[in-house]
């Protein structure tokens, strides 16, 4: 790092020219494995709200995609800290129906439910009603919005489940 | 009389038929005096319990050093009968007026999407302004409501709302019985 192409002897006083990465601030060595660590949630003050989940919910994944994409570039022109923009698992569900002359439950489709997160945070109060109506005017057919706090219970449902430490641990206990 | 002279006669170490054998059994252990060392495993039983809870401990530390990993989202995985390169979908060529056609109607609803959003803006930044004006104005009245105005609203979140539908629900319509069934994939770690 010391010597570039043009090399200056070390005796000369141009050696050591064109250093500059003792000048950038240092950075922290990344680990190949990060831990999927929860970031701090945020409570937020008497004019600020803390964090906040715009969670959409829809059968159709290219609306639920676009709108989410809309919300994030919206947050985003209004100034508004969007601290974490992720999808949570699909969900599928079975809808069987019963045939009018038998019993047999027969299959009438496969529906998968998408869900789409931002989480914003620090959105104050006044802003609140003016981003919530924009938002909600440019809501799309079938897309169901919730607006609410992050808690660690969010969280965690995006977490896979451990049934064996669960169970060691009420062994334990 | 046979009955209570046989059983005169029949020894002491064997038990009663009347009684249940079991606690006449009891009885007799009881009865008989124990000089042999009773082999009872006292010391064994708290350190194989404390070995047990030890491994228990090991175990629990072990799954625990794993992190925890995240579900994997189907979304973003694409399904293996779309990888395959062999379909390919041959369009036929476009005249000329039907791509003049194409790009000036794509001309026109850039222009078109360009002032709605525009719109939106300025009605966003409408909204502000007539906001901090009220505000402005509440402060000059009186100072408390200002205070109050510019605190949060704990009645806000959660806040939720069903997107408007193409069509209304019809009317007297009867639904076939019928039920739903989650399919989820469940991840274990």
């Amino acid at each position: 790092a010391l010597v570039s192409c043009h090399r200056h002897y070390r005796s000369r006083p141009t050696h050591g020219i064109g250093r500059y990465k003792y000048l950038l601030p240092k950075e922290a060595p990344k680990k190949k494995r990060d831990r999927v660590q929860m970031k701090e949630i945020d409570v937020g003050t008497e004019h600020e709200y803390g964090d906040i989940n715009i969670q959409m919910t829809s059968y159709d994944m290219c609306l639920v995609e676009h709108f989410a994409q809309y919300v994030h570039r919206l947050c985003n022109r209004l100034a508004v800290r969007v601290k974490e923009s992720y999808a949570m698992p699909t969900k599928t569900n079975e809808v069987l129906f019963l045939e009018e002359r038998g019993s047999k439950m027969q299959l009438d489709a496969v529906l998968t439910t998408h869900q789409r997160v931002v989480q914003i945070s620090g959105l104050s109060s006044t802003f609140a009603p003016i981003l919530l109506e924009a938002i909600q005017s440019n809501q799309p057919e079938g897309v169901h919005l919730l607006v609410k706090e992050h808690t660690e219970a969010d969280f965690k449902s995006r977490l896979k489940s451990r049934p064996e430490l669960e169970e060691l641990l009420a062994q334990m206990s | 009389c046979l009955f209570f002279f046989l059983s005169s006669w029949l020894p002491q170490m064997v038990p009663s038929r009347g009684s249940h054998w079991q606690s006449s059994l009891l009885t007799l252990r009881a009865s008989l005096p124990m000089r042999a060392q009773p082999k009872k495993k006292k010391k064994v039983d708290p350190r194989r319990e404390q070995a047990q809870k030890d491994r228990m401990k090991k175990k629990i530390k072990k799954l625990e050093k794993a992190a925890p990993e995240m579900i994997p989202i189907e979304d973003f995985v694409t399904p293996p009968k779309y990888l395959d390169n062999s379909r390919v979908r041959s369009l036929p060529p476009l005249s000329f007026e039907e791509t003049e056609r194409r790009v000036l109607l794509m001309k026109r609803w850039c222009l078109f999407k360009q002032k709605q959003d525009k719109a939106e803006k300025q009605a966003i930044q409408t909204l502000i302004a007539a906001q901090q004006e009220a505000l402005k104005e509440l402060r000059l009245e009186s100072e408390e409501l200002y205070q109050a105005a510019i605190r949060r609203d704990e009645g806000l979140f959660p806040f939720e709302r069903e997107g408007p539908n193409y069509t209304p629900p019809l009317p007297g319509y009867d639904p076939p019985e019928g039920k739903c069934v989650d399919i989820t994939k469940v991840y274990t770690q």
